[in-house]
């Protein structure tokens, strides 16, 4: 349970070393910075210029790594996520910054190559057309747009259909018997048109074009050269063959880049870093030649910040403790142990201003709450092997995924340990195994006793479970209370409570009706039911009385006080919530059961056997996938509903440091946020 | 007189996963559509919304789970089938509550489910809450399945 103290640090300093300072407090990632108001000397400096500049370079570098992607695709792998960023040492990172520049040299070029090969392909696009339009023409050996000679008319184009030029001819002495001279010449033809050559007298162009036009003569679109169609296309090909090539080069030069990746993606985390420290321009004060800089720091890296600060530059630093009612933000230290549920915890919400760090009783019910609702030793052990391997095999892992793994790890272990108490190895796998093929039935027993037979003794195990996690949820009420020095709130919240709630289960384990119910083999003596049942009802009372003393009308503070009583039917379905323990439980063991008995639905025999080995490995895979999903979400549910409820609020903010958050590389230097 | 009292412990075995298995198949297809929406915006939160689309498919198992148990107390998977008409309807009833909770809790959880897509579709940073509110539903499927279990164990030990 810790949360660590957090102090206010001023920085004063000279505008000459800004950037040598901000890049310090960046790799040291310890400081949060906090906004400052602007007086008349300091005010906030207008970098929205220089901030956009970084933004196009960024968008630059990235659109130029996924062009390279696109054209020379990375080996990934799904364990990749788990490698976690690449180290570089300082040294390399200030190399590396320093060739920036060339590096988004290099990022432009590929985005300029890639925006060649579009606007190549477009055209070569648009030539393949005009080539397609010039194909049927290519027999004729004068240019397409040829109009006549002096004394004479060409028309050139196309009619729809396969037409014969004995039916042209027929047609043209139909429409115009006037007209003598006409020279008609079928250049080709297919089903859909036939493309013509018409050749007439000056004089008689316009009936000719007519008697062409009712017959659904059109022109060519294709293009304005005055070569013959042959060897315009010629032209054509050439140039886009030309194309082709330029394409391909611009390719090859591409995929040449592609020894540069390493290098954009470090510019990509470089000009992240830039990014980070130009949007701390917000919270930066400058005056002519100096600046003021406020923040959080937990209190264990101030003194290294401060050293560091003072031994390198000209600056004031002031350390104070923050304001009784100023929002700090939250960080958390815990053992490993612990500190695996920070992702659940965060997830629900940081301790809020003078809660407690709930996590390491949280953490405790966790593992044994996950490992009784999954409850299968061997799915544990498998759950505890990957994770540990993949932990081992790793270590560069990114904190959070670590975290999580780790949490896995520990839910694993529980798992194994309520699994063998209840007897499931794979559900009843060595029985249905040994029966099947081996006609000899070997059990593993139970250590404890086995769910499915005896399901009324699991429930209540669970429900005596959700108990000692309620009761344990009050005792943190209690602990709150008391670091708040909220005594009586203490006693009416929390202990009236532990004796209402507590008498009435003494008084209810003193009755023969509930004991047969419950199936149990103990009954407590009718005197300490007694005494259960006076300390409930004075609890009960005590409820009544101050459960509304917020109000100063005691009428009203009666009717608050049996809305209070009330509750004790919330204290009744959270204790049945817990019977999801066993409902989950069973669910996999059951599954289990039901995926052996399908595959061993065969019989003996070599293929009897290798249907088993399929139906197992899918089906528990299967199966353990589902429970564990089932796990993790009614885990969550009982922390944060059950448990929660009954002493934590959250809403702190987590401390987010001023740092390094790149996607790449981290520097190998001390950094508090990997 | 005994067939019918298998007919209906059958009935009541077939029932839990008829339509705890509907009602899956409806809630994960109404979550799996607003999940494929997200996904379209932004694939990197895949994982994130397949686990809210998998929440309302644990009915169906749950009443396979009720459908399984039933068929091996009535002896339909080996063993000696020999129910009696009461038994069998005995056996009908403890299924129902699986059967028909199932049913509606996992429609009712798809609806949950698919708000909590739309909110990890604004605010991927809470999806841990958003998980929590189709689990809520899901409390009544097992206490459902707990009840059935309990009469369905129950009902075996019965002598009528």
């Amino acid at each position: 349970m810790a949360i660590l103290p957090m102090k206010r640090i001023h920085i004063y300093a000279l505008l000459k070393d800004r950037k040598s300072i901000l890049e310090l407090l960046q790799r040291f990632g310890a400081v949060q910075l906090a906004d400052l108001e602007e007086d008349e000397l300091f005010i906030k400096n207008d970098i929205t210029d220089s901030k956009m500049q970084t933004e196009r370079d960024l968008a630059l570098a990235e659109e130029a790594l996924a062009i390279l992607a696109s054209h020379v695709p990375e080996q990934t792998s799904i364990l990749d996520s788990l490698k976690g960023k690449r180290e570089i040492s300082l040294d390399v990172y200030e190399e590396m910054g320093s060739k920036s520049k060339e590096i988004l040299n290099t990022a432009e070029r590929i985005q300029n190559l890639d925006k060649h090969i579009a606007e190549c392909t477009a055209e070569m696009h648009k030539l393949q057309v005009q080539m397609d339009t010039l194909a049927p023409w290519s027999r004729m050996d004068i240019p397409l747009q040829f109009q006549g000679t002096r004394s004479s008319s060409a028309l050139i184009g196309t009619l729809p259909g396969e037409v014969s030029l004995e039916e042209i001819l027929a047609k043209l002495a139909d429409l115009i018997p006037e007209v003598e001279a006409v020279h008609v010449d079928i250049i080709s033809g297919n089903k859909e048109q036939t493309n013509i050559f018409v050749l007439c007298g000056r004089h008689d162009t316009a009936a000719v074009e007519g008697a062409l036009r009712t017959m659904g003569f059109a022109r060519p679109s294709a293009s304005a050269s005055n070569l013959p169609p042959a060897k315009q296309k010629a032209e054509l090909e050439a140039e886009y063959k030309s194309l082709v090539q330029q394409r391909e080069e611009a390719k090859s030069e591409i995929m040449s880049c592609s020894d540069q990746r390493d290098q954009l993606k470090f510019l990509i985390d470089w000009l992240h870093m830039k990014l980070e420290r130009l949007e701390t321009s917000s919270y930066l004060l400058e005056s002519k030649r100096t600046f003021i800089i406020t923040g959080y720091i937990p209190k264990r890296e101030a003194d290294g910040v401060v050293s560091a600060l003072q031994s390198r530059f000209l600056v004031h630093l002031e350390l104070e403790d923050p304001d009784e009612d100023e929002e700090v933000p939250v960080l958390l230290k815990n053992n490993k142990f612990v500190e695996s549920v920070d992702g659940v915890l965060r997830s629900f919400s940081y301790p809020g201003k003078g809660e407690i760090d709930p996590s390491s009783v949280m953490s405790v019910f966790y593992y044994i709450l996950f490992g009784l609702m999954l409850s299968d030793a061997a799915y544990g052990l498998i759950i505890t092997i990957v994770c540990g391997l993949c932990l081992w095999k790793f270590p560069n892992m990114e904190s959070s995924m670590r975290k999580s793994l780790r949490m896995f790890f520990f839910c694993g272990l529980s798992t194994t340990f309520w699994g063998a108490l209840f007897g499931s190895w794979f559900g009843d796998l060595v029985t249905v195994v040994s029966t099947t093929f081996f006609n000899k039935t070997v059990t593993i027993p139970p250590l404890w006793f086995e769910p499915i037979k005896d399901p009324m003794r699991m429930l209540v195990f669970s429900m005596a479970m959700g108990v000692v996690h309620l009761f344990a949820g009050l005792a943190l009420k209690i602990v709150q209370c008391v670091k708040e020095k909220q005594y009586k709130d203490a006693l009416y919240d929390a202990i009236l409570w532990y004796l209402l709630v507590g008498g009435l289960l003494v008084l209810g384990l003193s009755s023969q009706q509930l004991i047969d119910i419950l199936n149990l083999d103990f009954i407590l003596p009718a005197n300490i039911g007694r005494i259960g049942g006076i300390a409930a009802s004075a609890a009960a009372i005590g409820v009544v009385l101050t459960a509304g003393r917020e109000s100063k009308n005691w009428f009203k503070r009666i009717l608050k006080g049996l809305y209070g009583l009330y509750n004790v039917t919330g204290y009744l379905s959270d204790i049945l919530s817990y019977s999801r323990l066993l409902a989950l439980g069973l669910a996999t063991g059951v599954i289990a059961t039901v995926i052996n008995q399908m595959g061993s639905m065969g019989g003996r025999g070599i293929g009897s056997a290798i249907l088993f080995i399929v139906v197992f490995v899918v089906g528990h895979a299967i199966n353990i996938g589902i429970n564990l999903l089932g796990a993790y979400v009614h885990t969550n549910r009982l922390s944060f509903v059950e448990f929660f409820g009954k002493f934590y609020e959250g809403g702190g903010s987590e401390f987010a440091p001023f740092g390094v958050h790149t996607k790449y590389y981290k520097l190998k230097e001390e950094t508090n946020n990997g | 007189m005994g067939d019918l009292g298998m007919f209906f412990a059958l009935s009541g075995a077939v029932l839990a996963a008829l339509m705890a298995g509907i009602g899956s198949a409806i809630a994960v297809g109404m979550a799996g559509e607003a999940a494929a929406g997200v996904v379209t915006d932004d694939p990197s939160k895949f994982g994130k919304v397949l686990i809210l689309q998998l929440l309302p498919g644990t009915q169906g198992i749950y009443g396979l789970l009720i459908a399984f148990i039933t068929l091996n107390q009535i002896g339909v998977l080996g063993g000696t089938a020999d129910i009696s008409l009461i038994k069998g309807l005995l056996y009908l009833v403890a299924c129902l509550p699986m059967a028909f909770v199932g049913l509606w809790s996992a429609i009712r959880q798809a609806r949950a489910s698919v708000a909590s897509i739309a909110l990890v579709a604004k605010r991927p940073d809470q999806a841990g809450k958003a998980i929590i509110f189709p689990a809520m539903v899901e409390t009544y499927a097992i206490l459902a399945l707990l009840i059935s279990i309990l009469a369905v164990t129950g009902v075996g030990g019965i002598s009528i």
